[in-house]
């Protein structure tokens, strides 16, 4: 999933301090999943900002909605009738759902409440890691299904750098070195000769990438 | 599980009373609700508070923690302290057709407070001169003061159902009669014939039946029977015959019963209270012979003993050389009761073996079109409360009788699983509240009700102790499985599905910790629904805003708080929420009211407690208060406006 996390409250007050209305629009997808902008961070942020206002002796409008993905035009029009009410969108999705919005509702400026940090996974002791760097290339069959690219401080992807100790990685050491982790595993897995193949130096993707569904954009 | 499962102490009821409901008013202390919620299904609270077989306690899944909750007793508590609140029951306007009952007992005068709501015109026959039926005639004073049935019934003849004593079937009027000017009729006879064992000498002056005597003491006779007074049999009667034998000056009464304690249909409660006031009690003892010359004298017993035969059950058989005799004034016979039907018998009513009347169906359906029957004479002897649920019935089935309904589809209700043993050694363990009781001295000298009744302070303890089966968190379609559910659930009920989360209604505390972190909001707990609890925050705000608008504070307190004080909203500030455990306010519910122009927020968790009710409850309340700090910090509120008050007020 797209990892995010929520602004801090000062920056957010501060892009909409012109503003005397805005919408409040969360996500019900990704974001929700990682606590930041789902309905209930929604409903936080919109009390926040309403109070944060009345201590400065001013007031807002702010109207409360969510919708189930950001990044899907289709839900985005949905709200383009609410959204007409509004000065100004405060999306809480992640990078590609402010700028979806953005796309499709072309008179109202949106604002950004999160800061999307990286495509990630949960580890059940309430943290997100980092784990895809989304290269375009993956390798992750050679390196036993973990990713150097995203998980090693240097992106090294034919072997640990020589900076590891005890298993932690020199860079930031609370980080394990994620080249100590693949090592382990093709142990267990017995597939240690995996490591004597090289890996390429990735062509660095030219951006933006884009991805074509031919069967819907192919001529007739 | 589905959300709706029935909590096993409201589907053992024979009426399914919805205990967890009026329970769970009395610990909020809104009494007037509790009595509001019993009697939405039944017309004797103050009987059943009383003399309940509470079929619901042996049900109760606290039991399998420590001790259920005493849920007659509340029920007592509930009737007794609403005793001058004017209960409105709607009456008519009425339907043209009337319905006779026959019987003043709990039966009948269920079936007529019911069919009365119901919008029918009804008329009560009975036999004595008094209401009441067993609940007055047949338990003693003791344990059932009439004063408290009369209440429960003039509950029901305020309501403008008629009552006609002194009228009894067969003798002063006919089945054929009553259908004349009735278009229905409901029999509910009772059984109060004694069944007599086949000894000898049971002929002999001074051998009664017990609910000859106990009519008696009830009508104001003080009987005194002899020093040594034997009473055979093992049920409430039997009990209540030796006690009051203890009553009448009687020094040396013996109980002896075939079968043993556990085989007894008085609880074990009963027979404690009657050895403290000194009955003995001879189990596995069966009388042979009554023995005398002119009277009785003695009674010939013999041992028994049980023998396996094969089936599950147990056969009693008579050890062999264990005769032995007692010295006895007087006998009491108290092992069972047939129905008296012997004045009707020439009505073509079917009638089983012992007297009783055969019916049909459930229903109380007879032979007779238009007539039907229920408790004691249809089933024997039961209970008042299954005496309550045939009434009930029977008002149902004429009903649809009269107005052409189709049969009511009886549906058996799904019943909450017992608790799995993990979770059941996750909640804290807590002590049954004792009834307080007159001292033994006092006792055994009068006729005054042993048992006092909770206190307000103890009855509130008391009912906080339910576990609010069933009343715990779903999951909606909003679910995103996250998962966060399954991570904060303290006794890991929330589960991984296969595409959302799920929550075992069966197994969940109702401790709300799930859905105050739910990030999709798509966890609502029933015992206190997020739509609730925000209206309820929402009041006190705007009663705040009104009273004093710049100048006041918001409190959030534990209901769980201080069970022995009660009611807590008059000791409180003005600006109070209460809370079933407050680690279901979440950070929105402390930021919230500073937002509408709180000058603080205050978090008065429960100190009475050694501990939480609900496990971990601790630790998120000082997460959320964190989190919400750091906010109103960010916001330029001063964090201290938002306090957790730990220190007792006292």
């Amino acid at each position: 999933m797209v990892v995010a996390e929520i602004k801090p409250f000062k920056e957010i007050k501060d892009t909409l301090k012109h503003y005397k209305k805005v919408l409040i629009v969360g996500c019900g997808a990704c974001v929700t999943v990682c606590l930041s902008g789902g309905r209930k961070q929604v409903e936080l942020l919109a009390s926040a900002l309403k109070t944060s206002r009345k201590v400065e002796g001013d007031e807002i409008m702010v109207g409360e909605m969510l919708i189930p993905r950001q990044c899907e035009p289709k839900f985005v029009d949905m709200i383009k009738g609410e959204a007409g009410k509004y000065e100004v969108i405060l999306s809480m999705g992640c990078g590609a759902g402010v700028q979806e919005i953005a796309e499709r509702i072309e008179n109202i400026p949106v604002l950004p409440a999160l800061n999307t940090t990286f495509i990630g996974m949960a580890d059940e002791k309430g943290q997100y890691l980092e784990v895809c760097a989304a290269c375009g290339d993956c390798i992750l069959s050679k390196t036993g299904g973990i990713c150097p690219v995203a998980r090693c401080a240097k992106s090294l992807i034919n072997g640990p750098c020589g900076g590891s100790r005890g298993g932690m990685c020199e860079v930031s050491k609370d980080n394990p070195c994620v080249w100590q982790l693949i090592y382990d595993r093709l142990v267990k897995l017995n597939m240690l000769h995996l490591l004597k193949g090289i890996s390429q130096p990735k062509t660095r993707s030219v951006h933006p990438r884009r991805m074509v569904r031919e069967d819907l954009t192919s001529k007739k | 599980m589905s959300i709706s499962a029935m909590p096993p102490c409201q589907a053992a009821c024979p009426i399914h009373t919805d205990v967890r409901g009026y329970v769970g008013a009395i610990a909020r202390g809104d009494i007037e609700e509790a009595i509001r919620i019993i009697r939405q299904v039944n017309p004797f609270p103050s009987v059943c508070g009383r003399i309940c077989t509470r079929a619901c306690e042996s049900a109760c899944r606290r039991g399998q923690v420590d001790e259920p909750i005493a849920i007659a007793s509340l029920k007592r508590f509930a009737a007794d302290r609403t005793k001058g609140l004017k209960q409105v029951l709607r009456t008519g306007p009425y339907y043209t057709e009337k319905v006779a009952i026959v019987g003043g007992g709990p039966s009948g005068l269920t079936a007529a407070h019911d069919l009365t709501l119901l919008g029918y015109k009804v008329t009560v026959f009975e036999a004595h001169h008094e209401l009441g039926g067993m609940m007055t005639r047949g338990v003693p004073e003791y344990r059932l003061p009439k004063s408290v049935v009369k209440e429960d019934i003039d509950l029901i003849l305020s309501m403008g159902v008629e009552a006609k004593t002194g009228m009894a079937l067969g003798r002063d009027i006919t089945i054929d009669e009553l259908l004349k000017d009735y278009q229905a009729v409901f029999l509910a006879l009772g059984s109060e014939r004694s069944v007599f064992p086949k000894c000898k000498g049971v002929e002999l002056p001074g051998v009664i039946t017990a609910v000859e005597f106990l009519k008696q003491v009830s009508h104001g006779q003080r009987p005194y029977l002899g020093k040594s007074i034997v009473v055979v049999g093992g049920g409430h009667t039997a009990i209540d015959a030796a006690r009051t034998c203890i009553r009448l000056g009687s020094p040396d009464v013996t109980l002896i019963y075939r079968r043993t304690v556990n085989e007894m249909s008085a609880g074990k409660v009963e027979v404690e209270e009657a050895e403290s006031e000194g009955v003995k009690f001879r189990y596995l003892t069966a009388p042979i012979e009554f023995l005398g010359r002119g009277k009785v004298e003695k009674v010939r017993c013999v041992e028994m003993r049980f023998v396996a035969d094969g089936s599950r059950r147990r056969r009693l058989v008579p050890m062999e050389n264990s005769e032995f005799e007692i010295k006895a004034d007087a006998v009491i016979l108290a092992i069972g009761y047939n129905p008296k039907t012997d004045d009707i018998k020439e009505i073509e009513l079917i009638s089983g073996k012992k007297g009783t009347i055969v019916v049909k169906d459930e229903m109380g359906t007879t032979n007779i079109k238009g007539v039907f029957a229920g408790g004691d004479v249809v089933s024997g002897p039961m209970s008042v409360i299954d005496a309550i649920a045939s009434g009930k019935k029977a008002a149902d089935a004429i009903h649809r009788y009269l107005r052409n309904l189709p049969p009511r589809e009886i549906e058996e209700p799904t019943v909450l699983r017992p608790l799995d043993e993990k979770i059941v050694n996750l909640i804290v363990k807590t002590v049954r509240q004792k009834m307080p009781t007159l001292p033994i001295k006092e006792r055994i000298k009068s006729f005054d009700e042993v048992n006092l009744g909770y206190s307000p302070e103890q009855a509130v303890t008391c009912a906080q102790r339910c576990l609010n089966c069933g009343s715990g968190a779903s999951v909606s379609e909003d679910c995103v499985a996250c998962f966060n559910c399954v991570m904060v659930c303290p006794y890991g009920v929330a589960a991984p599905g296969e595409e959302k989360a799920h929550i075992d209604i069966s197994q969940c505390q109702a401790c709300g910790i799930c859905a105050a972190e739910c990030p999709a909001s798509a966890i609502d707990v029933k015992l206190e629904t997020k739509e609730a609890s925000r209206k309820k925050l929402k009041d006190v705000i705007k009663s705040a805003k009104e009273e004093a608008p710049e100048d006041f504070t918001i409190e959030f307190y534990c209901q769980y708080e201080e069970s022995e004080g009660h009611p807590k909203e008059k000791k409180r500030a003005k600006y109070s929420v209460g809370k079933p455990c407050m680690a279901r306010v979440d950070v929105y519910q402390l930021i919230h009211p500073f937002e509408e122009g709180s000058k603080g927020v205050e978090i008065n968790k429960c100190e009475h407690h050694h501990e939480c009710r609900f496990k971990g409850c601790d630790e998120w309340i000082r997460k959320h208060i964190e989190s919400a700090q750091k906010i109103l910090g960010e916001i330029g509120i001063d964090a201290d406006r938002l306090k957790l008050i730990t220190e007792k007020k006292k």
